[in-house]
């Protein structure tokens, strides 16, 4: 740095990049920079600012992925967290979005990202399911919702049944949403074997609900959340799954069919 | 953009102080909501709440009902050479019409360049370029959102060997500049004056006591040869004496205790509060403790884990 006065565009870009790089800081560009203090060198003093800026991030990212840093265990889940930090670092006003990007960093970055799919390594795959489905989690917290307005009744037509707004659903590799809830109860679940595990979730009173759904339930709700109505995503699933429409119709109506039980879990709202 | 006359801008800020006020913390709701505390107002954290369409939002909205509410930000980056970015003023300015509230406040910082967001509230060169750009950005916003800007003193760690001018000038020419207003954080001016070897008395004589409509109370730690603001504990007793003589200048301007790290509960966090009345009283004077000895080398500057919610706490795995 010369003796001139730097331009503020000129040192925030340098002071950036020293929060990101420390380790590729200059000292000679600290010391032009950076005033000492009686206790502290100009290196020690910006010190204070780079070794908080991955430390405070870490932290919210543990708190927005408890139960991969569960799996991971938390040296390991910080170091892929300021590897992704360093990649891809926040561009949000807000930190409810930090982790948005991290599962497909996770994805982008494995180590046997060469290998074919049969060949990977399978816990990786866990990780990576465990961060998408942590993620859809903690967006369904503060996603747009149904509280405090009526949801569907059972004497709702199925011509105005309508998904409510805070709802989702995910296709996982491996039993996540299980091994979340084992870690939310305290316990200690082992890394579950590979298995499909398809969801839905919901928000109702400000609580996050996570249903286990059959494949062909999977499919009438993902036909629903499209847009279809009810009869017609039981005639498409008919067709997908060749299963006769009238069996699929009873199941949706019957006394203890998928309609009663999701009218009551507040999958549905009235629509016009 | 008009540079508003300050005695001709009849906005709220200029009505009588607030009285004492905590931050609105995650941590806190339940308490809040089932017991609704006999507390003067709560400062909440802009972003947390301006994107929110969950429990967060409910809460706001039942909580400025019953108290007052001032939003008070940490991503406006009103220091940084990128844009101003509208999208987030305009969630802002939509908030602070829903809460109805009391003013928006920020830091005179800049949190990134180059569109990132270190979340972190970065120091600013005390300069005349500085001063020239954060103005024109202030007057901005000030015209967006049609009300005064109120600007917190930031806690630093460094000074910029090419600062021209004390804080306390700086801030006073950038209110000469845009009439913008001013929340003085006591425990910062106690941090950045430690960390930088400058006098926290020379600071407080010198500041523009006329536009401040805010004071922010916190707990720091003592690493030593530093100090780093962690608002994870009780105000220092150097604080609270620093407190007592900004009291005394600013004639009952709205007061708040931020604790965001180790949050005890709302009632501890209150009763830590309430002891700023000891201080409000002329006469009052307390011997402050000698410095302790430094507790802490690992601290975190600028906590903002408390920002983001325990979600897992709120989720329900269903068997049916």
């Amino acid at each position: 740095m010369s003796n001139q006065a730097t331009s503020l565009q000129t040192i925030q870009r340098w002071m950036q990049d020293a929060l990101m790089f420390p380790g590729q800081t200059s000292g000679e560009s600290t010391t032009g920079l950076i005033n000492p203090s009686s206790r502290q060198t100009a290196e020690q003093r910006l010190a204070v600012y780079q070794r908080s800026y991955y430390l405070r991030l870490q932290k919210c990212m543990r708190e927005q992925f408890p139960a991969l840093c569960h799996a991971l265990g938390e040296q390991l889940f910080n170091d892929f967290s300021s590897d992704y930090l360093q990649s891809k670092p926040s561009v949000s006003h807000t930190l409810y979005e930090l982790g948005q990007r991290f599962p497909d960093h996770l994805e982008q970055t494995r180590p046997d990202a060469g290998e074919k799919p049969e060949q990977r390594e399978q816990w990786i795959d866990f990780m990576v399911d465990l961060a998408r489905f942590e993620y859809q989690v903690f967006s369904l917290f503060d996603a747009p919702g149904h509280e405090g307005k009526p949801f569907a009744a059972h004497n709702t037509a199925d011509e105005i049944l309508q998904l409510q707004p805070c709802f989702a659903l995910g296709d996982y590799r491996f039993p996540v949403a299980w091994y979340y809830h084992q870690v939310r109860q305290e316990n200690q679940p082992k890394i579950p074997a590979m298995q499909r595990s398809l969801i839905a979730l919901l928000r109702k009173d400000f609580l996050t609900h996570t249903f286990q759904v059959s494949f062909t339930e999977y499919q009438f709700l993902s036909l629903l959340s499209q847009g279809s109505s009810v009869e017609s995503a039981l005639q498409r699933v008919a067709e997908q799954t060749e299963l006769p429409v009238e069996q699929l119709r009873d199941s949706w109506s019957s006394r203890e069919g998928a309609r009663a039980r999701w009218i009551d879990a507040g999958f549905f709202i009235a629509g016009s | 953009m008009a540079v508003p006359e300050r005695n001709a801008v009849k906005h709220r800020l200029d009505r009588p102080g607030l009285g004492l006020g905590l931050g609105l913390r995650n941590c806190h709701f339940e308490h809040i909501v089932s017991n609704w505390p006999e507390i003067d107002w709560f400062e909440a954290i802009s972003e947390n709440f301006m994107d929110s369409g969950g429990r967060p939002r409910w809460i706001i909205n039942q909580v400025a009902e019953r108290y007052p509410v001032v939003l008070h930000g940490v991503s406006m980056s009103i220091g940084s050479t990128d844009p101003l970015n509208f999208s987030y003023l305009s969630k802002l300015k939509a908030l602070a019409k829903e809460v109805n509230a009391a003013w928006v406040s920020d830091h005179l910082c800049w949190t990134g360049v180059m569109g990132i967001n270190s979340h972190d509230l970065l120091p600013v060169p005390l300069t005349e370029e500085a001063l020239q750009h954060i103005s024109a950005r202030v007057l901005q916003v000030q015209d967006y959102l049609e009300q005064p800007l109120v600007l917190e003193n930031p806690s630093t760690y460094i000074s910029f060997s090419d600062s021209q001018m004390s804080e306390p000038e700086f801030l006073t020419e950038l209110v000469n500049l845009t009439g913008c207003r001013l929340l003085l954080d006591v425990n910062n001016v106690f941090v950045s004056c430690f960390n930088s070897d400058t006098d926290p008395q020379a600071y407080l004589d010198a500041f523009p006591y006329d536009s401040v409509v805010q004071l922010h109370l916190a707990g720091h730690q003592d690493c030593g040869t530093h100090i780093i603001d962690t608002h994870d504990g009780p105000v220092r007793q150097e604080v609270w004496e620093l407190f007592r003589q900004v009291w005394a200048r600013c004639n009952g301007v709205a007061t708040l205790l931020e604790w965001d790290g180790n949050i005890p509960a709302f009632d501890a966090c209150h009763a830590e509060l309430l002891k700023a009345r000891n201080y409000m009283e002329a006469g009052h004077i307390q011997t402050a403790d000698p410095r302790p000895q430094p507790e802490s080398t690992g601290s975190i500057s600028n906590p903002v884990d408390f920002l983001v919610p325990q979600v897992m706490d709120s989720s329900v795995m269903e068997h049916r």
